[in-house]
Parts: structure tokens; sequence; C-alpha cells
């Protein structure tokens, strides 16, 4: 009941940010945006055309008015029908869930395998498997996005390479199609935020490590698994919970855009990307509202996972 | 006789050294840093090179037949229309470091001063109308961000570069703005406030300068993240549109590497990772010899 009392509140004072990507991305999307008349009309259209399109596109309105039609779709959900004919609504249920079951097995690989590794590098701090494994981080940190899968596809794809996964495209009709399509991408998902990830966990982790209370717990006999498990990860948990958190935001458009766009799957991304290039409104407006409300539930469930794991951390 | 001529001036030097000297010294001993850093500069000459003409100059000319292999006219092979790639390459370094300097540059300039402000009227309606605007650029998302403002600036070619410092600004500002919070209760600057000092002066004086290091820091990571921002974008079409960049080598190179050419995908990728790679490098010596916890 605290909870959700809490969880309440926190959404309304959310309020102000939502408002605030709102104004900034209609402001810039829309209101400078470029002209859309022209593409909607036919070849010489007459002065009564051009007019009858204006005021069905709302720029005969002043500013704030056209802005509050825009907060209301957004309360309504309803931002009306893309340029493809489609509405947005529909464009939405049909492209979320293909970049959830494409995004989702590298996010959580991603975390996994680089907790894993800091732990490692942590136990061995400051002898050679630590010093590898930070090596490759800085390695992979410094690859782009781009480099990545495009390697990995050269790799795994082509003819010159291994071939063994589809080039692009997408097919999830079964686990066996699934699982090929969505291999080259998940690995580049995973590859990409690894070395950022590990390093992060790795100085956690270390700075923990080298608390009084692990060295009196040892002192004391206690198993080094224990220690491990009870005296410094479960210490580790809330600066773990906010970069696992904080990267559901990034990884689910910034990702998802250029996965998608690269491999040709029909997934948000991708759909958002092309919304971009042919300027499609709807769908813009849209992808930025869900986003500043994605994020703003990711902040409130962050601080509710705070107290959750941690006892002391008071919701007030 | 010897030893105390030579005692003294290590003596002095941990009594009275300042943090920038310690750091230069903790820098100048740390190997891998050093390297990194002649990296940096090897490729800051060749991006002087290409600005001043001295070479790369043909980078846009059909010097030669589509898919040349390496030779020594064309020491990187040729593209798909015939351009030199080894000039094309080395042409986007230059691009690199303008975007990257341009970037990193007014991205930590803005963070330090609104960071600063925020920091030092905390809890004021400057506080909290800073904080949300770095709330708001955060949850916008970047890419869309980009394609906004380069629609609202109607294609200028200075879109790309604007909307980077307006997202990356948020980074250094929050951090300049807990050090700020920190440094208004020490004591000079509690003093400058009794001997009158106005408050602009304050901050421009007496604080910011000693959020040198984090800015230092900050300034060499956003230049990183400003590159390989290039690189996504110009392949989305939302970067450079003049010129020649490694985002648009790798762009053109995407069809060629599917027909089993890779000398454009290589020559862009390969000088990308070296220069990101050492500027890493660099910026990880900068924050361990910048630490004052860290004992050199």
């Amino acid at each position: 009941m605290e909870i959700l009392q809490y969880a309440l509140r926190k959404l309304l004072a959310g309020l102000p940010l939502i408002l605030g990507v709102t104004l900034v991305s209609f402001a810039l999307m829309v209101y400078f945006g470029p002209d859309m008349t022209y593409q909607l009309l036919g070849k010489n259209p007459t002065p009564e055309q051009i007019l009858e399109v204006r005021q069905q596109l709302g720029y005969d309105q002043p500013f704030l008015q056209r802005y509050l039609v825009f907060l209301g779709e957004i309360v309504t959900f309803d931002f009306g029908v893309a340029s493809t004919g489609e509405p947005v609504a529909t464009l939405l249920a049909k492209t979320i869930p293909v970049s959830l079951i494409l995004i989702l097995p590298g996010f959580i690989l991603g975390h996994v395998v680089g907790l894993l590794l800091a732990l490692a590098a942590a136990y061995w701090r400051g002898s050679w498997p630590d010093k590898l494994i930070m090596a490759v981080a800085v390695i992979g940190m410094s690859v782009s996005f781009l480099i990545v899968i495009i390697g990995f596809q050269i790799v795994l794809s082509s003819s010159d390479g291994l071939d063994l996964f589809p080039v692009r495209g997408w097919n999830a009709s079964s686990l066996g199609n699934y699982l090929s399509y969505v291999t080259v991408p998940t690995l580049a998902t995973m590859f990409v935020a690894l070395g950022y990830d590990t390093r992060f966990y790795r100085s956690v982790i270390v700075e923990e490590m080298t608390r009084d209370h692990v060295r009196t717990s040892r002192a004391f006999g206690l198993p080094e698994s224990r220690i491990l498990l009870r005296n410094i990860l479960k210490n580790c948990l809330i600066p773990f919970i906010t970069r696992v958190m904080f990267s559901i935001p990034q990884v689910a458009i910034g990702g998802a855009l250029l996965i998608e766009s690269y491999f040709g799957i029909p997934g948000i991304g991708k759909a958002t990307y092309e919304a971009i290039v042919t300027g499609d409104q709807p769908v813009l407006k849209a992808v930025v509202s869900l986003t500043a409300i994605l994020f703003v539930l990711v902040v409130v469930l962050n601080d509710i996972l705070y107290r959750v794991v941690d006892p002391r951390v008071t919701l007030k | 006789m010897n030893a105390v001529t030579l005692a003294l001036p290590a003596e002095t030097r941990a009594r009275g050294e300042s943090l920038w000297r310690k750091a230069a010294r903790k820098f100048g001993r740390d190997r891998l840093g050093m390297l990194a850093l002649g990296v940096v500069l090897a490729y800051f000459i060749v991006a002087l090179g290409a600005w001043l003409g001295w070479w790369a100059g043909g980078w846009a000319d059909l010097s030669g037949t589509k898919w040349e292999p390496v030779s020594s006219t064309h020491w990187f092979g040729t593209n798909i229309i015939g351009q030199d790639i080894f000039d094309r390459a080395v042409f986007s370094t230059a691009t690199a470091f303008e975007v990257g300097l341009s970037v990193a540059l007014a991205a930590t300039l803005i963070g330090a001063v609104l960071g600063a402000f925020a920091g030092f009227f905390v809890g004021s309606w400057i506080d909290e109308f800073l904080l949300w605007c770095m709330g708001v650029l955060d949850a916008i998302p970047f890419y869309l961000f980009v394609a906004a403002v380069a629609y609202a600036l109607t294609d200028n070619p200075w879109a790309m570069q604007v909307a980077m410092i307006a997202t990356f600004w948020v980074g250094t500002g929050r951090l300049i703005r807990g050090e700020v919070i920190k440094l208004r209760g020490m004591e000079y600057v509690e003093a400058a406030h009794s001997i009158g000092v106005s408050e602009p002066a304050i901050i421009f004086r007496h604080i910011l300068p000693n959020t040198g290091h984090i800015l230092l820091v900050q300034a060499s990571i956003t230049f990183v993240s400003a590159i390989k921002a290039e690189v996504i974008l110009s392949f989305l079409g939302l970067g450079i549109k003049d010129g020649m960049s490694w985002g648009l080598m790798i762009d053109e190179s995407t069809k060629e590497v599917l027909a089993g050419f890779y000398n454009n995908f290589l020559a862009a990728s390969v000088l990308m990772f070296g220069l990101v790679m050492a500027f890493n490098a660099v910026a990880d010596a900068l924050q361990d010899a910048l630490d004052p916890r860290k004992v050199g």
C-alpha cells in the first residue's frame, strides 16, 4: 500500500518531465518541422485544396492549441494515422513485440556475461586474468556499434565467413527460424555493451570488496561463497539495478533503431527510422511520447526496487 | 652530499606540489597513457595535414577504376566508383577531429557553466529548472532528437553537432553540479562570501577552476562519444552532409561488403578504432593521474 502510494506520487512527479519532452519534440518536429502540406496534395493543387489540407493538419491554428491537441492524443492514446494509411496504434501493436523478442536476449545476456566477467576480474584483481579482461573491455568500448554489426554479419552470415545464419531479414514463425534470425543481432547487442558493463560492474565490486566488513567477515572465517553473495553482491545491488534500469530506454530506442534498420527487421526501431526519414509525424509523436512515459516508469520502478533490496531506503 | 641535494627537491615536491603538477608527473610515468597520447597526436597531425591541404586533397577524385586492389598508387585500393580509399580515410580523420573537438569543447563548456549554476544555487528554482532540462534531454531518444534538430535547422550542416552538444552537456552538467554542491560548503568559499566577493565571481573564479580535473576527463570522454555517434548518424543519413567521414565510408561499404569487397570497411573501421581506442586509453590515464585518492 505504501509502495503503491509512493509509485502514484512519483508518477505525478514525472508529469513535468513528460510535458517537457513532448513540448521540446513537438516544437522541433512539428512546429518548426517540415511542411507536410504538399506531400499530401496531388499535382497543381487549387488554393482551396491547399487550405483544406492545412486545416486538416492543423497548420492554421496557434502553437498552443496544436500542442494541446497533441497532449490530448497522448491521453487518449490515439495518434491518428501513419503516412502509410495504417493507424499508429496498429503499427505499434505490430512492431513492439518484434523489437521485444529481438532485443531482450542480447540485453539479458549482455548484463549476465558482463557481471560474470567483472566477478572474475575482481576475484583475480591485479593479476593477469584481470588485466586481460580489462584490456578486452577497453577494446570492446572502442569498436563502433555499426562496425560490430557489420563484423558479425561478415563472420557469421556471409559466404566469405562461416555462412551459418541468414544475412538479414526476420522470421519468427517457429523457434528454429527465430533462433537463426535472432543470433547475429543478439551477439551484436551483447558485444557492444559488454565493455562498458564489465568495467562498471568490476569497479563497483572492487570497491565493495575492499570494505572493512568484508575483511572482518573473512577474519571470522566465513566461507568465501557466503562472503561473496551476502557481503559483497548484496551491497552492490543498488548501483547494479540503476545500471540495468537506465540502460532499458537506451537499448529500446537506440539499439533497436540501428539493429532493425540494418538487418531490415520490422520492429519499432525500423518504423521509427522510416518515420524519421519520411517525416511521418503521427508515428514520431507516438514514439516520443511512449519513450518519455517509459523513462518515467523506469525512474519510478528504479526507486521502488531500491526499497525492495535495501529496507534502509525510505520512500518519502 | 649527493644524497642530500637529491633528497631536497623530492621533499619540497611532496609538500607544495599542485594537483596538476602531480598529475602531469603521474601521467608521464604511465607508459600506456603516454603511448596512447602519442597515437592521438599522430592522428592529429594527419588531420592537420588534411585541413591544410598537405595530403588527401584528392579524396573526391575518380582516380582509378571500380574496386582496385591495394597497390602503390592506391594504398588501400579504390571504392565502387574508383575513388582512392586511402585519401578518403585520411580526409575523414580531419572530419572526426572537427566533430570531436567542436562537440567536446562546446558540450564541456555548457555543462560546466550550467552544472555550476545548478550546484551553486542548489534547491532554488534555477537548480530545479536546470535539473528539469537535463531530465527532458535525457528522456528524448537521441536519434529522434538529432533528426528533429536537423528538421528545425532545415538541413544546416551543423545540425548534427548542435544536437550532440545539446545532449552531451548533460552528463558533464550533472557531474559538475554534484562537485559544486560539495565545494560550495567549503571554508574558502565561505571566506570569499564574507569579504564580499560577488556570486558570479565566486562561481567562475573560485569554484569552477577547482573542477578542472573533471572537465578534462569529461571532455575526452565526450570527444570519443561524438566520434562514435557521428559514424552511426552518418550511416543513418542524419550526420555529415558535405564532405567525407568514416561513417559515410562505412555506409558506402555496406553494399560492398556483401559483394566480398572489404577495403572500404576495413580502412574506415580500423582507423576509427585506433583513434577511439587511443583516446579511451588517454581518458583512463588522465582519470588515474587526476584522482587525488590514488597515491602516485
